[in-house]
């Protein structure tokens, strides 16, 4: 597949206008009849800057939690409804000065939480016709089937437990979610901020790879985003990734050091001190190397859909095939991530979502909330336009974080997220690059390889019997990752040509790379065939076999 | 926590009013029985009183946003999208604020920490849009420091001559809105205070008498006007205090509560948002005398925040109780990462700091023969900016001898505070540093310390530099005559024996009694001084030759 679009583009060319017509008549048209994906987007007269080589080229839809200045910003919320923010988000400005035009704000799951998309207060995502229908995936259900469904090569989401990544693997696309801090979240309306991270979906890798080029970039704006000094540090950690401790080179070069991400594309040179300090050679570099990949005993989970398990399998044996090595791991702590998972995110939420008061922006307070004398403020408002899932997390964060529970709950689970970082830390080849304490690990894996989720995407239907708490077990496999802010993508299994796809046999094999190696696991991803969906269907055919 | 709205304002004429009124009728309660009596009662107990107090710091930019801390009266013109809370925007610290709350730790003996983390602090209301504040209450800023009240600061007997205060920590934090009352359904709100850097600074339980409260909050104050950490107090709303109040019966020990650290004490109950010094004392009066009441009526003392307005200050009023009370889920900012302080700059900052009010009082008293009265005057005037200047003019004068500074020191510290005091009484002048250049006042102390000028002449020149003549001094001195030319000899001798030849039954008494008659040689000196010129005779001189020409003959 080619990209969609290159750095640099092509010259603004005429017709720009009637393309970007073309687009937002598309858009009207698919917003009114599919899937409910899109909540807002571009009029027709409105013209454009960008560098449009077809109808979907060059144009991108965002998650409706990043700030845009002409097209509205809800979160999927009641509460924020009419909310157009005044500055932009530091993304969709990269993305606009790079000449890509957003065109549409995509539906989700009301300020992210939810794992279908169907906690929307404008309406559920759907992925397919009627009783039929099968989940999306949440809570960027709406960006992840704008691509699935070809209404834009590439689209934005955000990725705070699994929310890019997860409906990647039930819509059957890529979804990449890079290491925090490395994409800033300015303009991004935060669910959970210690975990929150913006996530890219593609239909092709090489798509993946060009926005998250664009997007990898260190924003003053953003506290929290890497700085200049750190993403320096990260790429020269990375670099002594094939070498054991102590181990030098003798052809020590100067090495060119891209700072990925800073604004002014700083690159730096490596003086050949300094290029002997890491024990680096040139030629060591740059030779293709087999890679260790870890399977962790704790993700085998007796839940798992045959599916899924089968594609697990034949993916671990396509990669040895290539050369690489599996080996089993252990990350002990992985049952309790989910846990602490939903003790922090809540807590970040109730404390996140305290703003919206209905004082200064979104729908405004009715003169008749019965908020004065001495009644608890705002309580009726917030009740009014939160939604059910909201407010449950709001209580849920509300309640860890109070007097009597914060040491039960907050506490034990902020040493959980610890521990789910030891556990990486300690079967990674590479050290974590900004943690002193951690060392490089010579029999330790580069990659991690584990489904998105445990089972391909079950029907709305289905989910609306589950309770709240039966589907927050849907981000199990992705909740560790985000945890120890680790860089993780989900690749479709590719449906063949001559077999019809259809949804519900969409799987996602989760890679999980050190922090910081988001380009290394790029280049791996690339490096290694997608799974074509015969192969899976055969393998999973033997395997029906072999329990007969 | 500045959780509760300001004490319902009445208009500032009902405000003085009451005052009044209430400090008429304390004179009454001075009955001497009914004193004896009190005093008596509040023998038996102990109070304990801690305090925080929450002070603006001295800084252009507020805490997380770039926004301009500057004054503006255009409403919400010093609002940017996170002072606001707007969704997505986010927390961006300016180290500018360090400075001044480095000082202020510092100026309080506080131990800096290396490593400070924020929180946010949650609750509802219309002056905080993102629903929490952000403080530091997990790893503040600074801790352990002390402060030593004495007399000069306004102690009681009962405070013994000298007290030292323990000072807990002192954290960094964000200041709400400003709400302004419409009518009864319609709040106004500006946002431009949102965001601006506070320092909390909380005591221990280490104060025993109101006295002593309102004393240690003054020395605060003052102590951050010194280090400049703050340039408005309370009479500004710049600073507000919380105190937390308790009383035990000195002859039982079964109080059991304790308040970081310090056990032993009864149940406290909290008074809020106190905004000047004098509110200070007389809530800790009202509440101590509130709990002894209830104590001694065998009621108990329940944990609660109180209120206490100007308009009645001789009670508090319950405002909300435990069970009332709001829980701030207390959280780490996880936008924010910890602040990490090099011991290189506290070192820095510790160097640079200006002293203290006691450090200058001490300089002043010791180097400059201020008497105390004197030093504590010019400290306070003018928020130091007069002591600025008389330093300024003490270093035109260039004067290192000891003696010589001491000498000049008391004569400049005479013109700056008496001289030019009179002057600004009498015109209803407000002192400025550019009234009259330092270099000009030196120059003028310089040519009265050379005899070059009488005390008259002096005053008449500082007159003219007052009225804003920028002529040098020397020019003022010789284009207007002021300049002293002493009489010589002769003319002293000829205008002596004129006196003499006028008066001579009064000198022929002087002649024959000598010493004895004092009255007719004072008395024939204040003819001389009549006759001669005014701006050239010197009364000494002429009383000399006097005595000369009328000595008693034989002696």
């Amino acid at each position: 597949m080619s990209p969609a679009f290159r750095a640099g583009g092509a010259k603004i060319r005429n017709g720009i206008k009637q393309r970007t017509s073309l687009v937002a008549e598309e858009y009207r048209r698919l917003r009114l009849t599919k899937h409910r994906a899109v909540l807002s987007h571009i009029a027709e007269q409105e013209t454009s800057t960008g560098r449009i080589r077809g109808p979907f080229q060059n144009v991108i839809p965002l998650k409706d939690n990043f700030v845009t200045t002409d097209l509205p910003t809800t979160c999927a919320s009641y509460i924020l409804q009419g909310f157009k923010g005044s500055d932009k988000s530091t993304v969709a400005q990269l993305l606009e000065d790079f000449g890509i035009t957003v065109v549409a704000k995509t539906n989700m799951d009301e300020f992210g939480m939810g794992s279908h998309s169907l906690n929307s207060a404008f309406g559920e995502v759907q992925n397919g016709p009627g009783t039929h229908a099968q989940s999306a995936g949440g809570s960027s259900g709406g960006s992840a089937m704008a691509v699935a469904d070809n209404m834009a090569s590439i689209a934005i989401g955000s990725d705070t437990g699994g929310s890019v990544r997860l409906p990647a693997a039930y819509t059957g696309i890529f979804g990449f979610k890079p290491s925090y801090g490395r994409i800033s979240r300015n303009g991004l309306v935060p669910y959970a901020n210690s975990l929150d991270t913006v996530g890219i979906f593609a239909r092709s890798l090489a798509d993946v790879a060009s926005l998250y080029k664009i997007l990898n970039k260190h924003d003053p704006a953003d506290p929290t985003c890497l700085t200049t000094d750190s993403r320096l540090r990260i790429e020269l950690a990375a670099l002594r990734r094939g070498l054991a401790p102590g181990e030098t080179a003798g052809d020590n070069l100067h090495i060119r050091v891209v700072a990925a991400g800073d604004t002014s594309e700083q690159e730096t040179d490596l003086t050949a001190t300094e290029a002997e300090h890491i024990g680096l050679s040139k030629a060591r570099y740059n030779q293709p190397r087999r890679m260790r990949i870890g399977v962790p005993d704790e993700y085998n989970i007796e839940e798992m859909h045959p599916l899924v398990r089968n594609a697990w399998t034949l993916y671990l044996s396509a990669l040895a095939a290539n050369g690489n090595q599996v080996v089993p791991i252990s990350l002990p702590t992985t049952k309790q991530a989910l846990a602490a998972y939903y003790v922090l995110a809540p807590a970040e939420a109730s404390s996140n979502l305290a703003k919206y008061d209905g004082v200064r922006y979104g729908i405004p307070r009715s003169q008749q909330a019965p908020d004065n004398h001495n009644g608890p403020l705002y309580s009726h408002h917030r009740g009014e336009f939160f939604g059910d899932e909201v407010k449950r997390r709001i209580l849920l964060g509300t309640f860890t974080l109070s007097a009597g529970a914060m040491d039960n709950y907050f506490i034990q689970a902020q040493k959980v997220r610890r521990l789910v970082q030891h556990d990486f830390n300690s079967v990674f080849r590479l050290a974590h690059p900004l943690m002193d304490a951690s060392q490089n690990n010579p029999s330790g894996v580069d990659f991690i390889v584990v489904p998105t989720s445990p089972t391909p995407p079950p029907l709305i239907s289905e989910v609306k019997r589950q309770s709240s708490l039966d589907s927050y077990v849907n981000d199990v496999f992705t909740v560790p990752a985000s945890l120890a802010g680790l860089p993780a993508i989900s690749v479709p299994v590719i449906p063949d040509d001559d077999m019809p796809h259809t949804p519900e046999k969409n799987v996602g094999m989760q890679i999980i790379g050190q922090y910081g190696d988001d380009r290394k696991l790029l280049q791996f991803v690339k490096a290694n065939p997608e799974m074509q969906m015969n192969e899976l269907m055969d393998g999973l055919r033997t395997w029906k076999k072999s329990r007969m | 926590m500045l959780l509760e709205p300001l004490p319902e304002q009445a208009p500032l004429r009902k405000q003085l009013k009451d005052a009044a009124r209430a400090s008429r009728g304390k004179h009454d309660d001075e009955v001497s029985e009914r004193d004896r009596v009190r005093h008596e009662r509040l023998a038996q107990w102990e109070l304990t009183v801690g305090i925080e107090i929450h002070a603006q710091l001295n800084t252009s930019s507020k805490l997380f946003s770039r926004a301009s801390a500057e004054y503006t009266d255009v409403p919400n013109a010093a609002s940017w999208p996170f002072d606001l809370a707007v969704p997505g925007s986010q927390p961006l610290f300016q180290p500018a604020v360090l400075v001044p709350a480095i000082r202020a730790a510092l100026a309080l003996k506080c131990q800096i920490q290396r490593r400070s983390k924020f929180d946010r602090k949650h609750y509802f209301y219309h002056d905080q849009p993102a629903g929490y504040q952000i403080t530091q209450y997990y790893e503040p800023l600074a801790r352990d420091g002390h402060l030593v009240l004495t007399q000069q600061d306004g102690l009681g007997e009962k405070d013994g001559g000298k007290i030292e205060i323990g000072i807990k920590q002192v954290q960094l934090e964000q200041d709400t809105a400003k709400t302004q009352e419409q009518d009864e359904v319609t709040s106004l709100i500006d946002f431009n205070r949102s965001g601006h850097a506070l320092i909390e600074i909380i005591s221990l339980p280490h104060l025993h008498t109101p006295e002593a409260a309102a004393a240690y909050v003054r020395k605060v104050q003052s102590i951050l006007y010194a280090v400049d950490a703050a340039t408005t107090g309370m009479e500004l709303g710049g600073l507000r205090a919380d105190v937390n109040v308790s009383v035990r019966r000195l002859d039982d020990n079964t109080s059991n509560h304790s308040y970081s650290g310090v056990g032993g004490l009864g149940q406290r109950t909290e008074i809020k948002n106190l905004s000047s010094f004098k509110s200070v004392e007389d809530a800790v009066r009202a509440e101590r005398d509130r709990q002894i009441d209830v104590l001694e009526s065998g009621g108990t003392i329940e944990g609660e925040t109180r209120g206490w307005s100007l308009s009645a200050p001789g009670v508090t009023r319950r405002l909300r109780g435990k069970e009332g009370e709001v829980d701030y889920r207390y959280m780490p900012d996880p936008d924010i990462s910890p602040l990490y302080i090099h011991p290189e700059v506290v070192e820095h900052l510790r160097e640079h700091l200006p002293p203290v009010p006691e450090q200058l009082l001490d300089m002043l008293c010791a180097n400059y023969g201020f008497t105390v009265v004197d030093a504590q005057a010019l400290l306070a005037l003018d928020n130091g900016g007069r002591l600025l200047w008389y330093q300024d003019i003490v270093a035109h004068l260039k004067v290192r001898e000891n003696d010589v500074r001491s000498r000049l020191g008391v004569q400049v510290g005479n013109w700056v505070l008496h001289e030019l005091g009179a002057l600004l009484t009498t015109t209803e002048t407000q002192w400025h540093p550019g009234l009259i250049d330092s270099q000009q006042m030196a120059d003028l102390v310089s040519l009265q310390a050379q005899n070059k000028l009488t005390g008259p002449s002096a005053k008449r020149l500082l007159r003219i530099l007052f009225d804003g003549d920028k002529r040098s001094v020397a020019e003022i001195a010789e284009e207007e005559n002021l300049l002293f030319m002493p009489m010589t000899d002769e003319e002293y001798d000829a205008l002596a024996d004129a006196v003499i030849e006028a008066n001579s039954s009064e000198a022929d008494v002087v002649r024959q009694n000598g010493k004895q008659a004092k009255g007719k040689l004072k008395f024939l000196l204040g003819q001389m001084m009549r006759q001669g010129d005014r701006n050239r005779i010197e009364a000494q001189r002429a009383e000399r030759i006097l005595q000369t020409k009328l000595s008693p003959v034989g002696a």
